[in-house]
């Protein structure tokens, strides 16, 4: 695959680049790393939005928008999320390639120019950040965390997390509470940023056709007056389940929905991760799968029932919408197809299908600028970078007795129902 | 008939791909991405929701329930033998399928043994199986399916939209149809429209990445045979150019309200490469976050970064719509009404059309990056009547004076529908 060039630029702070000519676009993106903390997620969260909408040089949302449009477009984009315990803010850039401009402008060098702005440079009066900016995000925010609710298959997840994970540091989310975002002031958030650029870990990654030396000595100037200290966490993985907690809400909908939340037993970085993944994929990953095959096609029971691993709090998750009359037979068609993995009922078939499902989608993510990106911003948490060659050998040296482990491994935590009041 | 291939090229993409005439009566496009492992290809029927009047070769009128595309395009992936899936499980292929207002396509992905995959997808989309146990066992399925469609309330919002313009255009009935329209579909049916508009003429292939024109081609001359060219007619009510109402509200469990704004547009005939374009960087002049609009609603907090537009056209319907989350949906919409009153009056500012247009090729250039983005526009370009590369250059080639006098003729304030989901509190 694409090879990655990887450079320190200062204590926590990491330059890591993939040139490639296939592509019209360049994408660079700054990941930004902390410990998840109540204390300091929702300031974390609302920053993240203020820097990604204006800098010194274009002070509002306007201004900024009207730069990047003349720049073919090009798109500078934030978002917030969690990686085991810890938080992620990711600002990014992404524009045209600057062979495809029509009038031979260099939109990737601004666009890195850019985003070093809105990072190092923010728009701040008496030293703090514009009370109007910080309203306005702070609005959006607030109702992005409300709309959470509008769509009920990720409020099902988002509810079964929260109540599986309520003692855990995993259990706050992405953005704090809805409370705290309203109570942050422009001042926290000048300090929440200076803290960042002190202690977070910063992971720079550029995907383009053009030499990164430009965007990197940006980044290393910039990072050259700062005192840096970087904290980083440890994620905590509870290994079993000891007793099954199960949550009904009602709300007025049409359709049920199912979550179950198991303890996976193995996280990253123990080499068991890989036996994990793809005991989860046989089980719930793919259109071969055994929940795809038994609950949807031979029972009729949902159009999707889905399961994923998070290999880093190593929590599996199972959702499927139903009609309510038919959730406990739904919940017993899931169990059963787990217990029959730890039975070791696995075809070779099943095992090889789900294995060659997987490496496609790894060679695939190859060529795309986002998903060359994906692939290794995914492993920014795994202590080096993997090719896909590699993990493709990884996945392809799984044994059926380490799938089987893997399945034992599991115990269900938590069971969240949604239905209707009158259902 | 015999095979006819033409290279289409373009300067300002860098890019090239061949347009084929099979003599199957297939219509190829092969857009071979050097360097690229992956290859994507994606077959398509010109037959979606909205297909459901219809006649062959001047025969009787056949009418179909509600949802009937979407069903079949469920079916089609069994056989006697068992089903695509399992047959893709072998080449490790990831596959997909989906119905929308005027298409249905059948499409693969893959690293390897990409001809294998071929095979798979050109056999089962030409070889339907549909049978009475079969038939009866996907309505729980989709019935489920229709049932999350319900709590969606961006799905909901966008539907009571298209009922409050359209009187009689099918493109109001939901794509899965209903629970209720769904239970009268059979397997003799399901061959009506099989038959009908699952011929090689009226259906298209995409094929792009890692790929050569001979293997395709090589699949193509084994496994299709020359389909005999019928005369497919649709049959639509008559449209009147008025909406059906300014207003609709459904109450919906949802913490933030949710709006869409659409305008009834004049439907004789689809847009062009050239029209397409004007369109483009009308819309984004008018309501990009750089506009003047975006900003006065921000400041009003009428809006928030969901806020999005959309040109939504098909046979026999055009609409401009204009949408997001919202906490007053009705005063959004009266300031984007009054925003356009004042553009078609004033006209828009040099630096607004420039910006725009950048960012609209901009956008038409990036569009050509992944090779599932690159066969999916095609199919759609296809099934519209146009070309892509036509299409960058008519967006370099716009001028201010084009793009406003499209706009005195679009975006009537007097006719246009808003619609919003909202809490039963609020």
């Amino acid at each position: 695959m694409s090879q990655i060039n990887r450079k320190q630029l200062a204590d926590g702070v990491f330059f890591s680049s993939v040139r490639d000519g296939r592509f019209k676009t360049m994408k660079i993106s700054a990941n930004i790393i902390v410990p998840l903390s109540a204390d300091t997620a929702a300031a974390n969260a609302l920053l993240c939005d203020v820097l990604s909408h204006s800098c010194k040089a274009y002070p509002d949302f306007t201004a900024l928008s009207k730069k990047l449009c003349s720049l073919y477009g090009a798109d500078l984009s934030a978002f917030v999320r969690k990686v085991g315990d810890h938080q992620l803010i990711a600002l990014s850039a992404m524009g045209l390639d600057d062979r495809y401009t029509l009038n031979g402008e260099s939109v990737a060098q601004e666009l890195s120019r850019l985003l070093c702005s809105v990072i190092f440079e923010p728009n701040l009066s008496d030293g703090v950040f514009v009370e109007e900016n910080v309203e306005q995000e702070r609005r959006q925010l607030l109702d992005s965390i409300d709309a959470e609710y509008n769509d009920k298959r990720l409020y099902a997840i988002a509810q079964l997390i929260k109540h599986m994970c309520a003692k855990e540091t995993y259990g706050i989310k992405r953005y704090g509470s809805a409370q705290q975002v309203r109570e942050v002031t422009p001042q926290d958030l000048t300090n929440a940023w200076k803290n960042l650029l002190k202690t977070a870990i910063f992971e720079i990654v550029y995907v383009g056709d053009s030499a990164p030396d430009k965007a990197q000595a940006v980044f290393s100037e910039a990072f050259g007056n700062i005192d840096r200290a970087p904290a980083a966490a440890d994620t905590q993985i509870i290994r079993t389940a000891n007793s099954v907690n199960t949550v009904t809400e009602e709300i007025n909908v049409a359709q049920a929905k199912l979550v179950m939340g198991f303890r996976a037993g193995t996280a990253l970085p123990e080499k068991e991760a890989d036996a994990a993944a793809l005991m989860c994929a046989i089980l719930g990953g793919t259109a071969n799968s055994k929940l795809f095959c038994n609950v949807r096609e031979k029972q009729s029971l949902c159009y999707y029932c889905a399961s994923r691993y998070d290999k880093h709090k190593g929590i599996m998750l199972i959702d499927s919408g139903v009609q309510t009359e038919n959730i406990d037979k739904l919940k017993a068609g899931i169990l059963k197809e787990i217990e029959d993995m730890k039975n070791g009922v696995i075809t070779d078939f099943e095992m090889d299908a789900t294995k060659r499902a997987m490496i496609n989608s790894f060679y695939s993510s190859n060529d795309t600028v986002g998903g060359i990106e994906a692939w290794y911003t995914a492993q920014l948490f795994d202590g080096g970078f993997t090719t896909i060659e590699e993990m493709a050998a990884r996945i392809g040296a799984v044994t059926k007795e380490q799938v089987i482990a893997a399945a034992n491994k599991l115990t269900l935590d938590t069971v969240y129902v949604l239905k209707n009041s009158e259902g | 008939m015999n095979t006819v291939i033409n290279e289409v090229k373009s300067q300002r993409a860098g890019d090239s791909y061949y347009k084929i005439k099979h003599s199957s009566g297939l219509n190829i496009y092969v857009y071979p991405k050097e360097g690229y492992r992956s290859a994507y290809a994606i077959i398509g029927a010109r037959y979606g929701s909205i297909n459901t009047c219809f006649s062959r070769d001047g025969g009787e009128k056949i009418t179909v329930p509600d949802g009937i595309a979407h069903y079949l395009e469920h079916k089609l992936f069994e056989s006697a033998e068992g089903d695509a899936f399992t047959r893709y499980a072998e080449t490790g292929a990831s596959a997909n399928a989906y119905t929308s207002f005027e298409k249905t396509c059948y499409l693969f992905s893959c690293t390897e043994k990409f001809d294998e995959s071929f095979e798979i997808l050109l056999d089962f989309v030409g070889n339907p199986y549909f049978t009475a146990q079969t038939v009866a066992k996907e309505q729980g399925i989709i019935g489920q399916e229709i049932k999350m469609y319900d709590d969606s309330p961006d799905w909901r919002v966008m539907f009571n939209m298209l009922g409050g313009m359209y009187h009689n255009h099918p493109v109001k009935i939901d794509i899965a149809g209903t629970v209720e329209s769904i239970a009268e579909i059979t397997a003799e049916k399901l061959y009506d429209c099989y038959n009908t508009f699952y011929n090689l003429n009226n259906m298209v292939l995409c094929v792009a990445g890692n790929i050569t024109v001979e293997q395709v081609l090589k699949t193509c001359d084994r496994m299709l045979r020359p389909n005999e060219k019928h005369t497919i007619e649709t049959y639509f009510e008559d449209e009147p150019y008025e909406i059906v109402e300014p207003y609709v509200e459904q109450s919906f469990p949802v913490a933030v309200p949710i709006f869409n704004l659409g305008f009834k547009e004049k439907a004789d005939s689809l847009s062009d490469e050239r029209r397409l374009a004007q369109i483009g960087i009308l819309l984004s002049a008018l309501a990009s976050p750089t506009s003047a609009l975006y900003r006065e609603m921000l400041d009003n907090n009428l809006i928030n970064s969901t806020f999005s537009f959309e040109l939504f056209e098909g046979p026999g319907y055009c609409s401009v719509i204009f949408g997001g989350e919202s906490r007053a949906p009705k005063q959004a919409a009266e300031t984007i009404k009054r925003y356009i009153t004042e553009v078609k009056k004033n006209g828009f500012t040099d630096e607004d059309f420039e910006n725009a247009k950048k960012a609209v090729y901009g956008d038409s250039i990036s569009d050509l990056n992944s090779v599932g983005s690159i066969a999916n526009l095609i199919a759609d370009y296809h099934f519209n009547g146009n070309e892509i590369f036509t299409y960058i250059d008519a967006i370099a080639d716009t001028t201010k004076a084009d793009v406003e006098a499209c706009l005195a003729d679009m975006l009537d304030v007097n006719n246009c529908t808003l619609s919003v989901v909202k809490n039963a509190e609020e």
